[in-house]
């Protein structure tokens, strides 16, 4: 492959504000509560953003009985819609619940990487769109940005897929709570 | 503009928010296929917050208001689609009918605040001046306290601009949570922090922005100004205050001092505020270490009975300590670039006839003062931009009144519970549908919204129905109304550019707006030190105040009230909604919408574990809520958010800030000195 696209996750950025995931609704028009891009809370204001991670290995692509899914020579891990038949199986075997299912169109789809975006010069929407930078687009044939981790708190295991993704975890700060009444 | 096949419009968010985005609307065929942010405004930066990206979802909602909507009886939810005509006949004929019961339009009142702030949104207010004397609202119900605050401090409340925060060495955020309700400010203290600033967050909940923070300090609610006052006291007695300032730009050096030395003291401030010495003696060493410092007073600390006092001892503090003027550095609290505009429609009027008086009620205490009215009482309400039967404090007053009134009128967009007890509902125009002109009360661009789309099913704005009602009314009462019906969206908007307002936005036409927003040319404020009080100087005695019986100094008092109830509540923003707006979308999580966030040693001592149903309740009324343990909640403190099926104002009564009379004529709501209690409930 030429490129290994994915993502940067900076959780010391990130204050789970969601605006990515509205970003990517508003730019790729998912039905209601289809979300490709998902934003969950791991801790007490520890905050994970998660949508397909283009893996290396890709398990919707293994699993995908009509072989709906391709892996472009950018990374990409697209699904054909017009393939899909609606089994679910990638939906049960992504570790990280990228596809999802749509119960009106009986298919499964998932994250572009807003690649009609990128061939006009865009970013993805997420990307663009977050106010603190915590996301960032990263082709991984390159060198590991200095200072990512393969993994943080709350994101599922690795080791099976390869996903495209690396993290800046979170620092540790100073805190003074309140401890009595 | 183009873009491939769609059309590209300017428009603005305009939501009671500090950040004003600018947006870009892509249309086609007279559709909102989607949204993104303006490049050209340098505060937003071409990003919306998550609200801002479900636009083409709120827009096209099926819970959207298409039609005028006629109730009878009220409140028993059987509607009727009605005409526009028939709507203002309706509204027209109730109007005369009152006007000749009795003798004046005085029976006429209307409540319109902040749903929808653009400047052509005034239009209500001036549709009503058009009719003589009649009953209007008045106050702040927001943020008054804190603009008395900064007025007796500086002679006005002016703050530098947010983008500048990139260049503060310290940054220190009382009550504000800008990761919810400002998140383009984050960008402004990242460049600052990427620069070796620091970022101090002092606030009673455990925040977004406070998990952030490099330092985070919890703090009881309302005692925000002792703390600031004991750092002032720290400063001065390790010389780290600015002396030159002291002496040359500060009055009432002398007696503050005396105030800080006789009254303050590092141990009972902690017992007050549950600061521990060591946190304080953390925050004083950053605070002398890093300068300049952005001291960011959020709105929640002046939510009070003391709210007033406590942005006072925060700007004495910024004062004191020479961060006033400093590129950087200094007081954010909100900057009032709209006073630079004439306001047309809010200021349009009828000449009054003689020792005729329009009536005034208080906007925080509007229920009340409505039911007090009488002769006329009042018997029509017409309610604009606002839901104050989810929003309002005090509602089991606004239930008294609804009872009393003959015609109650609400324009919106959705069924909102105030809506949902009115006689018409007129369904309001999305700001893509209307053109407007949007003031920032933080940063500091003008932006103009275009109409994008042509209006939802028969949805109008403000200004649109302005002008058919006087219209009606002009017909069938020649001279009921002075309203210029004939005046355009357009004719208002080129009467609000003053050639004073071209050169502020360095503009030449109104027109060029539509090639990207301008920005206020302001210098840093008190970069040269006068300030706009008598004297010229920073007052840390207010002679003001005095006269307006309040403390000179900026003092520390305990909020006033107690009540019964154990628990105080607060009731901030969440990041998925503005007050009771954008509840109807799916692309919006509702997850804050029901819940009471508890500490788990209060829940433990109720029995109550996460996702029980739970009465919360105090002398006002009780509301139903789901127990979401946390610990961002200190002991003694509950949260829930605003709006929802369930509103929490229900617990809120008649409470006031201390300050707010001198520039808004009326003291905001203490929505902060509520207390409650709970208990298992069942739903």
């Amino acid at each position: 492959m030429l490129k290994q696209m994915g993502f940067i996750f900076d959780a010391d950025c990130c204050v789970g504000c969601k605006t990515c995931e509205t970003a990517c609704k508003n730019e790729n028009k998912t039905q209601p509560g289809i979300s490709w891009r998902r934003v969950t809370q791991v801790a007490d204001h520890k905050y994970l953003s998660v949508s397909c991670n283009h893996c290396d290995s890709p398990e919707c692509f293994r699993v995908c009985p009509e072989r709906a899914y391709t892996k472009r020579r950018d990374g990409i891990v697209l699904i054909d819609p017009n393939l899909c038949n609606g089994c679910m199986d990638c939906v049960g075997a992504c570790p990280y619940t990228a596809p999802k299912f749509d119960i009106i169109s009986h298919k499964a789809s998932k994250c572009t990487f807003c690649l009609p975006r990128q061939q006009m010069g865009l970013e993805a929407a997420c990307v663009s769109a977050c106010p603190t930078g915590a996301l960032q687009m990263y082709n991984f044939k390159q060198a590991y940005p200095k200072g990512t981790v393969a993994k943080i708190e709350g994101f599922p295991d690795i080791r099976l897929t390869r996903p495209s993704i690396r993290f800046f975890p979170s620092k540790t700060r100073e805190r003074y709570f309140l401890e009595e009444r | 503009m183009r873009d491939g096949g769609n059309k590209v419009y300017r428009n603005v968010c305009p939501r009671n928010c500090y950040d004003t985005c600018s947006m870009l609307s892509y249309v086609q065929n007279g559709k909102l296929e989607k949204v993104e942010g303006d490049p050209l405004q340098g505060y937003t930066q071409g990003r919306l917050c998550t609200k801002g990206y479900a636009y083409p979802e709120y827009v096209y909602s099926p819970d959207r208001l298409r039609y005028p909507l006629y109730q009878y009886p009220r409140g028993s939810g059987h509607w009727e689609r009605i005409s526009w005509d028939q709507a203002l006949e309706k509204i027209a004929g109730k109007m005369i009918e009152l006007n000749r019961r009795y003798g004046s339009n005085l029976s006429l009142a209307y409540n319109k605040y902040s749903g929808n702030i653009g400047l052509l949104h005034y239009a209500i207010e001036g549709m009503f001046n058009s009719l003589g004397a009649h009953t209007k609202p008045f106050g702040d119900a927001c943020l008054a306290a804190g603009k008395d605050a900064l007025h007796y401090d500086l002679g006005k409340a002016l703050s530098p601009d947010p983008e500048s925060m990139a260049q503060a060495g310290l940054i220190m955020i009382w009550g504000a949570n800008p990761a919810w309700t400002a998140v383009h400010q984050l960008d402004f203290i990242k460049q600052a922090r990427d620069s070796g600033a620091k970022l101090v967050v002092i606030d009673p909940l455990f925040t977004p922005i406070a998990a952030k923070a490099d330092l985070f300090i919890q703090i009881r609610p309302g005692t925000d100004g002792l703390l600031a006052l004991t750092l002032a006291r720290m400063m001065i007695e390790r010389k780290q205050y600015d002396r030159k300032f002291a002496e040359n730009h500060l009055f009432g050096w002398e007696p503050f001092l005396s105030y800080l030395q006789d009254k303050i003291s590092i141990n009972e401030t902690s017992e007050v505020t549950g600061v521990s010495l060591q946190a304080m003696e953390k925050l004083a060493s950053l605070y002398a270490s890093h300068r300049p410092c952005a001291h960011w007073a959020g709105f929640g600390i002046q939510r009070s009975s003391n709210g007033g006092q406590n942005v006072r001892s925060i700007s004495a503090l910024a004062a004191i300590t020479g961060n006033l003027g400093q590129k950087g550095g200094g007081m954010f609290y909100l900057h009032p670039s709209e006073d630079l505009f004439p306001r047309n429609l809010l200021k349009y009027a009828r000449p009054l006839a003689d020792g005729k008086k329009d009536r005034e009620a208080d906007i925080n205490n509007f229920a009340e003062r409505l039911l007090f009215f009488d002769k006329p009482p009042v018997r029509f309400l017409w309610i604009a931009s606002r839901n104050p039967l989810s929003q309002d404090q005090d509602l089991n007053k606004w239930q008294e009144l609804l009872r009393t009134l003959e015609l109650v009128v609400t324009v919106d967009l959705f069924m909102t519970k105030t809506a949902q007890m009115s006689d018409l509902v007129l369904p309001a125009a999305s700001h893509f549908e209307e053109v407007d002109l949007n003031i920032s009360y933080w940063h500091h661009w003008l932006a103009l919204n275009e109409k994008a789309i042509p209006s939802y099913y028969e949805a109008k704005s403000d200004l649109e129905i302005a002008r058919m009602l006087t219209r009606r009314l002009k017909e069938i009462s020649p001279g009921f109304s002075n309203f210029p019906d004939e005046l355009t969206a357009e004719d208002w908007l080129a009467k609000e550019f003053t050639s004073q307002v071209y050169t502020a936005y360095g503009l030449t036409s109104w027109q060029e707006l539509k090639d990207g927003p301008h920005k206020l040319r302001a210098k840093t404020p008190w970069l040269d030190r006068k300030f706009r009080t008598c004297g010229g100087k920073f007052e840390l005695y207010s002679n003001e105040a005095k006269k307006d019986n309040l403390p000179a100094l900026p003092r520390f008092s305990w909020p006033q009230t107690k009540g019964d109830y154990p628990l105080r509540l607060i009731t901030p923003q969440n990041p998925y909604r503005i007050h009771s707006q954008y509840n109807a979308l799916t692309w919006l999580s509702g997850e804050y919408d029901n819940v009471l966030q508890i500490n788990p040693k209060d829940a433990a001592q109720r029995e109550l574990a996460e996702g029980d149903w739970v009465r919360v309740y105090n002398a006002e009324g009780e509301i139903i809520k789901k127990v979401q343990l946390s610990n961002s909640v200190p002991p003694g403190v509950v949260v829930a958010f605003q709006g929802g099926d369930n509103p929490v104002n229900i617990l809120i009564a008649r409470t006031a800030a201390d300050m707010g009379m001198k520039m808004s004529g009326s003291r905001n709501a203490a929505f902060y000195d509520t207390y409650v209690d709970c208990v298992q409930g069942r739903r």
